[in-house]
Parts: structure tokens; C-alpha cells; sequence
């Protein structure tokens, strides 16, 4: 997965309206909730193995984060 | 663990749904009245419809039905029925056993064994592995395995985490000797160091309900309301916890039983949520034409029952040969079944009309005469 196609799945996950990018704050958008961090778990580990702890939310910030972890 | 039996056939199975129906869409209040909030939880989780006990109703009346259903229809004389195994994690009373209970108000004969199995999730599959063992070894003749939860009451309705999720459910399965070999095999395992992953703190012996909890509500960030009789659930952890677990220990009885994929009729997953189960079918490689997510979206999260729900659901009017079950959770504990179902009479779903229970108050009353031994 390139990361242009990673963003396309990101915004799927959010199913927001608003144009992702990589270095946008997750917090600023209303979708980043409960719903789709739950999503964002099960795309990690469906697409890259990568296990997500409730913690690793907390350093979570942007979508370049969430790309580290899937190591793209 | 792994098993194998011989000789044992699953004759018929019923399953019993409460008639009161919920829809996820007239609860839009769970999603702060956002039609859009709404939509997104119904694509990523799967929330539809389900169906709840009504008050004073609980997992023995369900379960009472399903007995009477399965042994009326398939003509079973009462007595031949040596032994009744209830799986639930909401029994009426700690003690006497529920089975017991049951046991009465069906009216079986007194040359029977009784007991409770107390497993969530992963129950329905330890109860066949039970009831394989006990026929197969000959300890008994036949087996009435009933199981059911009534998860929808584990939490209280204004809380939106727990509470969509649910849908109740019961079961009543009947399981025999037979001549043919007709191998069954069971994978199963435990990991007792995640029993607090999901947990209801305050129902047994070891945090009573007293008054310094009776009243006691707590409000969490998102403004969700909890007691600590309430089920916790812990998400994520959850979640890891399947992923590593349960498409492995599909592999696993696929192995073990010598079976491919092609040999497998039918795939009956837990139907955790819609997202859980899709993850598993993604990773395990299993058909989607040979399995199901969407059981989840018409009854909800059936807890123990939650496989035998699929069954029912999905495989009536219909011939199968093996088929594998799959339950994972609550224990944490998992099981694996592979077995043959083309002798089973599939009596499907059967909606249960409102009883006329005693009330809370009733009981209350009746209670206190015992107590003053009047």
C-alpha cells in the first residue's frame, strides 16, 4: 500500500467530507472518535499485523503518525 | 486443548428470540440525534435490529421455550433425556443452578444429571464439547443442552457503548448416540489472566450489592452512565485479543480434523460485531459465501448463544455436512467446533410471546412470607 492509497483508506476509516493530509491533527476533526479508532485498529491489523493498545491513541496525533505505526 | 468423539449426532436444534424488537434507527439518541453519526456506526459496526428480554423475563423462560419447542416437534419422550446442561452467565439465583430449575418446569424425569455451565461468548461450543463427551463415552444416552444470555441487560439502556450491541437469545439442542463414526472435534483454550477484560464487577459472591454500590452511578468523559453491576467491555484490548486467538484456532481445528477449507460447509462465527467478524473472515481466508457477518445486524451480539443463533439463522431448510463454529470472549476463554450437522432437524428461529411473569414487587412480597415462614 502506497501512501496515497493509504490516505484513501484513512478516509474511509473517518468517512469525513474533509480533505485528509498527513500532517492535518486528528483531534480538529469531529470523526476522530470512539467509531473510527476502533476502525483505525482493525485496518492496522488486517493490513499490516501492527497491534494498537488503547495508550498508543494518546501519541497519536496526525495521520503521519498512524502511517509510522503501519510502517509506510 | 483438542478432542475428537465418535458416535454422537446433533439431532435438533431451536433457537428463541424475545418478540420485543429494537432498531438501531429509532435509537438515534445513542448518537447525540446525528443522522450522520448514526449511518457511520451502522456501516463500521453493523448496528440493525435485535431483540431484548422484557421485563422480569430472563434466560430460564427463554430456555424454557426452546426446550419445549425442540421436544414437542421432535416427539422426545421426557424421560429418555438423562441429562441437561444449561450454559449461561445469568442464571436466575447463584444457587440453586438454574438447570435445576429448568429441569422442574420441564418436567423430566428424576433419573437425570443437571447443571450450569457459567461461560459467555465461548459457551455454546463447551456445552456441545460437554455433551459430545458425555455421549460418546457412553455416561449418557442423550443430552438436552440449553444455552442463552440475556446480555441486553448487562448494561443499563442509556449507555451507548455497551448497550446497541445486544440482542438476547436461547437455545435448546439435543445431541444422541448414533452407530455412524461421525467424528466431531473440539479445539479449546483459556487465557485467565484477561478475566478482567470483560467483567461485571459487582454480581457474585466476591463484591455483594450493598447499599454503598446500590445507588451508586457513575458518569463517564463521554457521558455514558455505569454501575458496578454493570459489564464492562474493554474494546481494544478485545479486539487484540480475537485477532491473535480466533482466526488461529480455526487453523488449528481445521488441522486437527484433517479438513480443508472445501470440507467445511459452513463458517459460524460469533457475531461480536460486524467489524470483528469481518476481520477474522479477512485473516482466516474462509469464502464469504460460506459465512456470515450480518447475523450481527438483524439480532445483535447474542452472547453465548451467539453461534447456535447463526446456525439457525442461516443454515435451516438447507443440507450441510460438517460444519465449524467459531466463539471466542468472555474468560477470557475460545472454542472451536467442527461437526456434522446432515442428520440435524433445524427448527430455526421461533419469536417468544410476552409471558405473564411475576413482577419484581410480586417477587419482593413472596420472599419476604418465606423469610417470616409464613
Amino acid at each position: 500500500m502506497d501512501r496515497n492509497e493509504f490516505l484513501t483508506q484513512m478516509q474511509d476509516i473517518l468517512q469525513t467530507d474533509e480533505e485528509l493530509s498527513f500532517d492535518m491533527n486528528l483531534d480538529d476533526l469531529e470523526e476522530w472518535d470512539s467509531l473510527s479508532k476502533m476502525a483505525t485498529v482493525a485496518f492496522l491489523d488486517s493490513n499490516f499485523g501492527v497491534k494498537t493498545t488503547f495508550s498508543d491513541f494518546e501519541s497519536i496525533k496526525t495521520i503521519e503518525d498512524i502511517a509510522k505505526k503501519a510502517g509506510i | 486443548m483438542k478432542s475428537r468423539f465418535n458416535n454422537v449426532k446433533i439431532k435438533g436444534i431451536v433457537t428463541v428470540l424475545p418478540q420485543n424488537r429494537i432498531d438501531i434507527d429509532d435509537e438515534i439518541g445513542y448518537f447525540d440525534n446525528n443522522q450522520k453519526k448514526l449511518d457511520r456506526a451502522k456501516k463500521m459496526v453493523g448496528f440493525g435490529s435485535r431483540y431484548v428480554v422484557s421485563e422480569n423475563m430472563t434466560v430460564v423462560d427463554m430456555a424454557q421455550e426452546a426446550a419445549e419447542i425442540l421436544i414437542e416437534e421432535l416427539k422426545e419422550d421426557k424421560n429418555t433425556i438423562d441429562t441437561l446442561i444449561l450454559v449461561t452467565q445469568s442464571p436466575d439465583y447463584l444457587y440453586p443452578a438454574s438447570s435445576c430449575i429448568l429441569h422442574g418446569r420441564l418436567g423430566l424425569g428424576e433419573n437425570c444429571a443437571a447443571f450450569d455451565v457459567g461461560l459467555g461468548c465461548s459457551g455454546y461450543v463447551y456445552g456441545l464439547w460437554l455433551a459430545h463427551s458425555l455421549v460418546s463415552s457412553g455416561a449418557s444416552k442423550k443430552v438436552l443442552l440449553l444455552a442463552g444470555d440475556d446480555a441486553s441487560t448487562h448494561s443499563c439502556r442509556e449507555n451507548r457503548i455497551s448497550n446497541p450491541l445486544f440482542g438476547d437469545a436461547a437455545s435448546a439442542t439435543l445431541i444422541e448416540h448414533t452407530d455412524e463414526e461421525n467424528t466431531a472435534y473440539f479445539v479449546m483454550g483459556t487465557r485467565g489472566s484477561g478475566w478482567d477484560k470483560i467483567v461485571a464487577p459487582a454480581t457474585g459472591r466476591r463484591l455483594p450489592v450493598r447499599e454503598d454500590i446500590s445507588g451508586l452511578e457513575i458518569t463517564d468523559n463521554s457521558g455514558n452512565k455505569w454501575h458496578l453491576y454493570d459489564e464492562i467491555l474493554k474494546g481494544i484490548d478485545v479486539f487484540n485479543f480475537t485477532m491473535e486467538v480466533a482466526p488461529q484456532n480455526m487453523l488449528e481445528a481445521l488441522e486437527y480434523s484433517g479438513k480443508s477449507i472445501d470440507d467445511i460447509d459452513y463458517f459460524s462465527i460469533h457475531q461480536a460485531n460486524k467489524q470483528i467478524v469481518d476481520t477474522i473472515i479477512a485473516k482466516s481466508g474462509i469464502p464469504k459465501e460460506k459465512t456470515t457477518s450480518e447475523v450481527f445486524s438483524k439480532y445483535g451480539n447474542n452472547s453465548t448463544n451467539s453461534v447456535a443463533t447463526v446456525v439457525c439463522d442461516k443454515l435451516k431448510d438447507k443440507t450441510s455436512n460438517y460444519i465449524m463454529l467459531e466463539a471466542f470472549g468472555v474468560g477470557l476463554s475460545w472454542g472451536n467446533a467442527i461437526v456434522n450437522i446432515s442428520e440435524l432437524n433445524n427448527l430455526g428461529i421461533r419469536f417468544m410471546k410476552d409471558k405473564n411473569l411475576p413482577s419484581r414487587e410480586d417477587m419482593i412480597e413472596n420472599w419476604i412470607k418465606h423469610f417470616k415462614g409464613e
